[in-house]
């Protein structure tokens, strides 16, 4: 989280520009409430996007972090303010685990999905150990020695998500120990506590460069820019992504029109040049789901999150 | 490397860095000195305006402003009573005390000079030790984190005050309020009954400000036959700087133990400055030929939890200048700073880039020689809040601890615990239970129920705790600490029992 902070300060530099000129939607400020804390993944991409609204609708987009329960405190509050489409808030695949592991009655259908905006890549990340050095002897090993492998997750959260998702693809057994961020999973790789963990660019790299950490795969469909030596899952013979994407929502029964609107101007916002550096920057790839594809896509990552919570609940 | 070190050197030296330094030194002491404000929330704010500057120069700023923050909370801890940050605990145990008692000036001069040392013997832990330190920082796993705080919670028995029951009932309070809201490892709500107040938890800073602020604040405003436009302390604008700088450092081991206790915590990433504190002040206390003093304004007091505290801005930087780690949030917003300029702080800092690590040593120096020069000049401004009637000091005070409660979080829910928590603190404070002790629950018990749950499930096998050397070295001293404390209990009876004695005989 800590390496997070330093990704959000950056972003703090950009934010000094001149709006444009405004349409009917918005026609006052816009609230984003961001349901983590200052300086997490969410808030450090989040700020991007309100960047980028605020220049492109000429409202001012100023970000409300509200923490608490991974991101339930601020969701909940989001669920009761009034649906006018000038409250607006975000999700990630967290939101899905929490609900399906009962810790929120809230899901992602408790709201209107309008865009998906970022795609962190997550890679397998494994500490220097005798035993394992790529992903091929990291299954094998696995194999023979069942339980002995540590994995570092977030309990409940979507790196336990991921990690299981590689343990049933390869009928393997890992042991789980629980670390609440990445920059905490990633200070027990180094520290040999635990063998292997979730990681991505901004918290790993600089360990993976050092020769520190080994990246054994990455969770996307092709291989990444930042480390493009690094083979993905699908080239390993497994079917599955490792991603944290995150988007933009609305509260339930906002007008159609104004979900559009707000649509359009995001589609617009993930063109701007700049918005794409930042986020890039952030250790995220931009992308751009409209409502419905996005909607699709939190539909069947739910179907395989609900398969998987069995494992979830050790 | 002399190279390296000359150019870091020419940039710190430079006539606007140290403008700016200084700028930042006021502001990090004044931000600290608010209860309510923490250091934390300064260096956020600081945080922009070091986007224009030069990479070290930025960073420079920010140390300057950390360093200052370690010394303002002594400010409200030893003028009010109530820690201005939750660094400065421990500080007001013996420096209210001392203030009350007439002296303000000497308290607050102990507590600067001691400061200044602190941070100046971490800076020099940090240059000569760093790279092994951090090393070893590092692979330090759950085992020992936990057995780490088993031993920082044998503290509690240099807490207790006039009673070890209360004092226990105190810390195990402490350690139940941390287990409300979810659970640190999966998020599962406990004891929140269903309710949005208690679902995020009570979160640490609340927590203080409730127990500590509110509470000594409401006790100012108790009537005993008193006018209300009193001050705080009585007119006694009196310190003398250099007098008291002798008397610091004529007890140099109190000072060295205390600073490498802040260099040690610090250095380990997930502890802080609230520990060192306590932690240097309980070891101040038991090493002490008269622990019967603490407690009342006793100097030693003051000069290790300040020392330990302050100690902990160079034991900080000590994993992310080697490593790359930060050892505090405050080290992970330098970070920050450094990589919007294009400085990935990494394992790789020292050799890629030295004049920069250099600069950051020699930036820590003249931080602490700037915030020494800023508290002894405005030392009788900060003595002049004492004149300030208590009808307008209190409900400032209560104010700004609010607003620095709201501003954390953004809910408004963290209020309504707030006032609940304030009368809770009041009362146990009426009923004469320590409050130390519950901070201590409240800080120690989410820290040692991650790293056991999280050693369990690394190992089920619980004697790895023992046979882990450096953390059954620290369970060996938990368990040392515990005897000594029943031991020394055991005396303090006694002693007291001829009394007793008598009295009955009457």
């Amino acid at each position: 989280m800590f390496r997070k902070i330093a990704v959000a300060a950056g972003l703090m530099a950009a934010a000094f520009a001149a709006p444009a000129q405004a349409q009917s939607y918005p026609e006052k400020p816009i609230e984003f409430i961001v349901p983590w804390g200052p300086g997490g993944g969410s808030d450090t991409l989040m700020r991007i996007v309100a960047q980028g609204l605020t220049e492109e609708t000429g409202q001012a987009v100023p970000v409300i972090n509200m923490p608490g329960v991974g991101g339930n405190v601020g969701l909940a509050e989001f669920a009761k303010r009034p649906a006018d489409g000038y409250t607006i808030s975000q999700i990630h695949e967290g939101l899905l685990v929490s609900n399906q592991t009962g810790i929120t009655d809230l899901n992602w259908d408790s709201f209107i999905p309008v865009a998906l905006v970022a795609s962190s890549p997550q890679y397998l990340t494994l500490s220097k150990n005798d035993n394992f050095s790529n992903f091929e002897e990291l299954v094998a090993y696995a194999k023979a020695h069942p339980g002995a492998v540590r994995a570092g997750v977030t309990l409940g959260g979507i790196p336990h998500v991921h990690i299981a998702m590689i343990e049933e693809a390869m009928g393997l057994q890992f042991s789980y120990v629980g670390y609440t961020d990445t920059g905490e999973r990633i200070r027990a790789l180094m520290g040999g506590n635990i063998d292997i963990a979730i990681g991505d660019i901004s918290s790993a790299k600089q360990f993976v460069d050092n020769g520190d950490l080994i990246y054994a795969a990455v969770g996307t469909e092709e291989r990444t820019d930042d480390a493009p030596d690094v083979p993905t899952l699908k080239e390993l013979g497994m079917d599955a992504e490792l991603v944290i994407t995150r988007g933009v929502v609305l509260p339930k029964g906002t007008p159609q029109e104004t979900v559009d609107a707000l649509e359009a101007h995001i589609e617009k916002v993930m063109q701007r040049e700049d918005v794409i550096k930042l986020m890039k920057n952030a250790g995220a790839d931009p992308v751009f789901y409209g409502q419905e594809k996005y909607s699709a896509y939190l539909d069947k990552l739910n179907a395989t999150i609900a398969k998987l919570v069995g494992k979830l609940e050790g | 490397m002399l190279d390296a070190f000359l150019a870091g050197a020419h940039q710190v030296f430079a006539f606007d860095t140290l403008t700016y330094m200084l700028i930042g030194s006021v502001a990090g002491i004044i931000a600290a000195a608010i209860p309510g404000f923490t250091v934390t929330m300064a260096i956020i704010l600081t945080l922009p305006l070091t986007f224009a500057m030069e990479p070290l120069q930025g960073v420079s700023v920010m140390l300057s402003v950390y360093v200052g923050g370690y010394t303002g909370g002594l400010i409200s801890a030893a003028l009010l009573g109530i820690p201005g940050t939750p660094s400065s605990v421990a500080t007001t145990f013996d420096a209210f005390p001392m203030a009350r008692k007439g002296e303000p000036g000497r308290a607050l001069s102990l507590g600067v000079w001691a400061s200044f040392f602190g941070t100046v013997i971490s800076t020099i832990v940090l240059i000569v030790a760093a790279p092994p330190l951090a090393l070893i920082a590092v692979k330090l796993g759950p085992w020992e984190y936990f057995a780490l705080i088993v031993f920082a919670l044998t503290i509690v028995a240099s807490l207790v005050g006039n009673s070890l029951i209360r004092g226990l009932i105190a810390g195990v309070i402490g350690l139940g309020i941390a287990t409300i809201g979810p659970d640190p490892m999966m998020g599962k709500s406990r004891l929140t009954f269903d309710t949005d107040l208690l679902m995020p938890g009570l979160p640490f800073l609340v927590v203080l400000i409730g127990i500590f602020a509110i509470s000594q604040l409401l006790s100012e405003v108790e009537i005993h036959g008193k006018k209300t436009n009193q001050a705080l302390i009585p007119d006694v604008i009196d310190f003398k700087t250099w007098k008291v700088m002798r008397e610091v450092l004529m007890a140099p081991v109190n000072l060295f133990r205390s600073s490498m206790i802040g260099v040690l915590i610090g250095a380990l990433p997930g502890a802080g400055g609230s520990i060192a504190n306590l932690l240097a002040y309980d070891q101040a206390k038991r090493s002490s030929k008269n622990p019967e003093k603490f407690g009342e304004g006793c100097a030693d007091g003051v000069v290790a939890s300040e020392a330990g505290n302050s100690a902990t801005a160079g034991g900080g930087l000590i994993p992310m200048i080697a490593l790359g780690i930060p050892g505090s949030a405050v080290d992970a917003i330098l970070m920050a700073s450094l990589m919007v300029h294009g400085i990935s702080v990494g394992p790789r800092l020292i050799m890629d880039h030295a004049d920069l690590a250099y600069g950051m040593f020699i930036a820590m120096i003249v931080s602490s020689l700037m915030m020494l020069v800023v508290c002894v000049a405005s030392m009788r401004l900060f003595l002049r809040v004492t004149d300030i009637p208590k009808q307008f000091i209190v409900p400032t005070v209560i104010i700004c601890c609010v607003i620095g409660a709201f501003a954390l979080n953004n809910r408004v829910t963290d209020l309504y615990l707030l006032g609940i928590i304030g009368l809770v603190g009041y009362g146990l404070k009426s009923l004469d239970y320590p409050l130390a002790p519950l901070v201590l629950g409240v800080i120690l018990g989410p820290i040692a129920e991650t790293n056991l749950r999280r050693a369990l499930m690394s190992d089920p096998d619980w004697t790895t705790f023992f046979t882990r050397p450096i953390s059954a070295i620290l369970l060996a001293a938990a368990l040392l600490s515990v005897i000594f404390s029943v031991r020394s209990i055991l005396k303090m009876r006694k002693k007291n029992r001829p009394a007793t004695d008598e009295q009955d005989g009457d």
